[in-house]
């Protein structure tokens, strides 16, 4: 009987090896296909976000409910994990365990409560799929994830059932008093059946143990092996930064984003067979949520089903099968111009698809080889490149709002100050930005800060263009804006433009630009900790509104609230923080039309509104100026105002109440 | 050796007919108006019939959207390859070619690896040299050739632009209204002075996003930049949006309640006040006055 059951177990394992085996090698060969990407080094921080992600379930438990179901069919799993062992021990000889665990009685126990933990969790998911419905779902293979409970819970019944049937029949290794639920249901069997129902469990446990293995090889469900890979392989700085193009290696090697799935990076392509459609990108994104063309879920789904179409017969011709571009095919154009890049969907996403990088490689194609992107905004592209401002402005005008100030203006050669303040051309050139800019430099004045502008001499940072996916024009801007920092041997940079803090911050650097760069809110909030502004309180309200490139990608949160307290009364918004909204402008929508769905700065000015505050605080000049016209637009109660303008405000009339 | 070119009348194809000489003498056109009214895949596939029969070293036309699109549906139909808008070609295997990029803000080095490639000559960098001219070839065998689906594609029908027929580009003087016009109907007055004036009629981003005129009239940063004489804007605050789109217009009238909008500060001549007194009393006057 032993060997009888020995050589079916081991031609079970040997069909669903190779099933398996062949799968993965072939997921492993096009992974290893995959065009460089550079993510090693940074251990630590590697691990801190498996502890955390992965292990401590930090991105699934945001969502109270459905976190606590998944974390405990998750940690249920790495519980369960050596009873496959043990299943398979027994399957063979009824009489034999796994030398000391299966022995056990605490382990026994955890097996016994994690096994209802994991049943719990699986009806719990149910309900969730099939009661309550989140709209996150919509487009995620349905069928499919019913099936995968479907097989969990036939996991874990299987398990109990054999549990139980071997305390009936006095077979347990461990004392049968550690395990409450397998007894429990123990007191129910009896009879000459028993003997085949514990035969009968402990096979189908097997079994189907053995088919899921096979079956998430070829699903959604592969996330279980590969999201922890995916996680570990995340970005682990900078989440602001993008991956510039070497222009400068072989023309061959050169990279111009991706037009087909063989152009991805391994990375790109290994966030694809992650995903596992739980929606929750498409649940944060905004233009999702105002009915645009584009959800990251869905982007991600359409990349990996081409992926898996087509990179298998790239990968067997040797490189002389050319695939289908992505674009359109795949994924429309309208999809890839959709995205602000506010990152939300990457901050949400529990296996670490990073999104962005996706939308921003198709759209280094379109636009640097296939000169296809939205008519209106080659206007913008050609100014930043010709006049060095994407309103193709006089460069000699960037000193007027300035006019009357005293504002020090850097010539070439004069020593450095103590804070450069980059103005940005927004603040520069637009009467609403502008006001922002007036006022960070009085308070600097007032403080008594050794600061001067470049005036003339400041560029554009080029984040419009890249963001765009116009490397050339950002390169260049880039290595024009840090040749003029450098030789004037700048080492402190203020900026009230989140865009221009990120860029400079964390993007610069990769061109030989490393400086401190601080956004005038964190700044200022200094400044008020020193003692050197003291603003007058009030009992006015307000709602700050975070900047996705403030707040999310380079986590400057708490000082802007510094500020808000320190002038006003606070009120959150429902979506605050690292889950903040965005404006519509990221992503360089800012000069495109938004044809389609309704205006995202609209939606977020009726959140702003619903808070009742009379103070909408920004702290970015490209939200200043479309949550004010979302503010026109829908004919709410609500002064936009940048928080530099609120702090100024309250410095001078505690100043004028102390003369 | 046989060249097939795709003349037009105009310097750009006498420009390319320079570069075409290049790739063997003598040189058989196939005329643009050899189909009439024009239709793009039926002069590809008149092309792909001469080329074949003469085994042609190269097809050429000139870098036009018309002699764009007829080359690009003779590349699909034929599985040739095509380089557009070339500004130099050295023939050869493979051919060597700069050619335009980017609306012509960077030129490209290519080499063209085919046994006939398809070429277009980007308009006005090429100068025209004497020499052997084209012949043009018989193409009625063709035409009587030509399948159906090859004249799925052809022009119609011409309709002028929407607007009274004045384009925001070429217009002179231009009525634009904001925000402040306040709906859809209130546009009424700015057509009205417009058609008084000769002028086309314009508006804001604003405008735009609230329905009220379509992408068209839109002026500014993402829509038409102007360079009128005069530009009138009405109820416009003067986003910076907007006001990019205002850098060639010579003088500028602003009329709004708030004298502080920065088109008021940015303005010629201003008007502050309600601009549904204002308008149709300058209407009056222009009415009076004729």
């Amino acid at each position: 009987m032993i060997a009888i059951q020995a050589v079916a177990l081991a031609l079970a394992l040997i069909v669903a090896g190779t099933l398996f085996s062949r799968r993965a090698l072939l997921l492993y060969r096009l992974i290893r296909s995959g065009k460089p990407a550079s993510r090693s080094g940074d251990l630590p921080a590697r691990a801190r976000a498996e502890a955390v992600v992965v292990v401590g379930q930090s991105k699934l438990l945001l969502r109270l409910v459905p976190g606590l179901v998944h974390a405990a069919i998750f940690w249920g799993f790495l519980v369960l994990f050596p009873t496959i062992v043990i299943a398979m021990i027994g399957a063979v000889d009824p009489h034999s365990t796994l030398p000391w665990l299966g022995t056990q009685g605490w382990y026994a126990l955890l097996v016994d409560v994690f096994a209802v933990l994991v049943l719990g969790g699986v009806v719990a998911a149910f309900l969730i799929r099939k009661v309550q419905r989140p709209a996150r779902f919509k487009g995620s293979h349905l069928g499919e994830a019913d099936l995968i409970l479907a097989l969990i819970a036939g996991i874990v019944c299987t398990l109990l059932l054999w549990h139980a049937s071997q305390i009936s029949m006095g077979l347990n290794d461990y004392p049968a008093s550690w395990a409450p639920v397998s007894g429990l249901l123990a007191q129910g069997l009896h009879g000459p059946l028993v003997p085949l129902l514990e035969r009968a469990a402990v096979w189908a446990h097997v079994l189907i143990i053995l088919s899921f293995l096979v079956y998430l090889t070829y699903s959604k469900h592969l996330h279980i092996g590969v999201a922890a890979i995916n996680v570990y392989f995340g970005r682990t700085r900078a989440r602001g930064r993008l991956e510039p193009i070497e222009f400068e290696k072989p023309a061959e090697d050169v990279r111009f984003g991706s037009a087909r799935v063989t152009d991805m990076t391994w990375k790109q392509m290994l966030d694809t067979v992650s995903c596992t459609e739980c929606g929750r990108c498409q649940d944060v994104c905004p233009a999702y949520a105002t009915g645009k063309a584009l959800s990251p879920k869905l982007l991600i789904m359409a990349v990996r089903d081409q992926l898996m179409a087509e990179g298998p017969k790239a990968l067997a011709s040797n490189g002389s099968y050319v695939p289908p571009p992505i674009v359109p095919n795949a994924v429309t154009d309208d999809i890839v111009w959709d995205c602000v890049t506010c990152g939300a969907c990457v901050r949400e996403c529990p296996v670490g698809i990073e999104h962005i990088d996706h939308v921003i490689d198709l759209r280094r194609n379109l636009v640097m080889v296939e000169s296809r992107f939205p008519a209106e905004a080659g206007a913008m592209l050609r100014d930043v490149d010709r006049s060095s401002n994407p309103w193709g402005k006089p460069q000699a005008d960037r000193t007027h709002w300035a006019e009357g100030l005293g504002v020090r203006v850097l010539k070439a050669g004069e020593p450095a100050p103590d804070v450069l303040f980059w103005v940005g051309c927004a603040p520069a050139f637009d009467e609403r930005a502008r006001k922002a800019a007036i006022s960070t430099a009085k308070l600097m004045q007032m403080a008594g800060v050794d600061f001067a502008i470049l005036g003339p001499r400041e560029a554009c940072t080029g984040d419009p263009a890249r963001r765009m996916g116009d490397e050339y024009t950002f390169q260049r801007l880039a290595g024009q804006n840090v040749e003029t920092l450098n030789e004037a041997r700048v080492r402190r940079i203020v900026t009230t433009c989140p865009h221009c803090f990120n860029t400079i911050g964390n993007e610069y650097p990769d061109f030989g630009g490393r400086y401190e760069v601080v956004h005038h809110t964190e700044f200022l909030a200094e400044l008020m900790r020193e003692g050197k502004l003291t603003p007058m309180p009030s009992e006015r309200t307000i709602t700050y509104h975070d900047s996705c490139y403030l707040a999310r990608h380079n986590d400057v949160r708490s000082q802007p609230r510094e500020l808000v307290d320190a002038v006003g009364k606070a009120i959150e918004m429902p979506r605050h923080g690292e889950r903040t909204f965005c404006c519509g402008a990221g992503g360089a929508r800012m000069w495109m039309e938004e044809k389609r769905g309704t205006p995202i700065n609209q939606e977020r000015v009726r959140e702003a509104a619903a808070t009742g505050a009379e103070t909408l605080a920004v702290a970015c000049p490209f939200c200043t100026v479309m949550l004010d016209d979302g503010v026109r637009e829908t004919g709410a109660k609500l002064q936009v105002i940048d928080l530099a303008t609120l702090l100024a405000e309250a410095v001078e009339k505690r100043r004028a109440l102390a003369t | 050796m046989n060249t097939v070119v795709l003349t037009e009348p105009g310097d750009a194809s006498r420009q390319m007919v320079t570069l075409a000489r290049k790739f063997g003498e003598p040189l058989h056109a196939v005329p643009m108006n050899a189909v009439e009214p024009f239709a793009p895949d039926a002069l590809a596939a008149i092309l792909q019939g001469v080329a074949d029969e003469l085994n042609a070293s190269a097809v050429l036309a000139a870098g036009t959207e018309r002699g764009n699109e007829v080359m690009a549906r003779l590349a699909a139909r034929s599985g040739l390859p095509f380089a557009a808008n070339c500004v130099a070609v050295t023939p050869g295997s493979p051919v060597t070619l700069t050619r335009l990029r980017w609306g012509g803000s960077l030129l490209e080095e290519a080499r063209l690896h085919s046994a006939r490639p398809l070429i277009t000559v980007a308009p006005h960098t090429v100068p025209v040299e004497a020499g052997t001219e084209p012949v043009d070839v018989d193409v009625k065998r063709f035409v009587d050739g030509l399948d159906e689906r090859d004249l799925a594609v052809r022009v119609s029908d011409h309709v002028a632009p929407g607007s009274g027929g004045v384009s925001l580009t070429t217009a002179k003087v231009i009525v634009s209204g904001g925000r402040g016009v306040g709906s859809k109907e209130g546009f009424a007055i700015i057509e009205e002075l417009a058609g008084l004036l000769g002028a086309a009629v314009g508006c804001s981003r604003a405008v735009t996003s609230a329905g009220w005129r379509p992408h068209s009239d839109q002026v500014g940063q993402t829509g038409t930049k102007v360079a009128p004489e005069v530009y009138i804007a009405c109820g416009i605050s003067g986003a910076t949006q907007h006001m990019a789109g205002l850098k060639g217009a010579k003088r500028i009238v602003a009329i709004n309640s708030d004298p502080q909008a920065p088109l008021m500060l940015n303005a010629d001549y201003t008007v502050a006040g309600d601009l549904k007194e204002i308008l149709p009393a300058i209407s009056a006057e222009i009415r009076n006055g004729r």
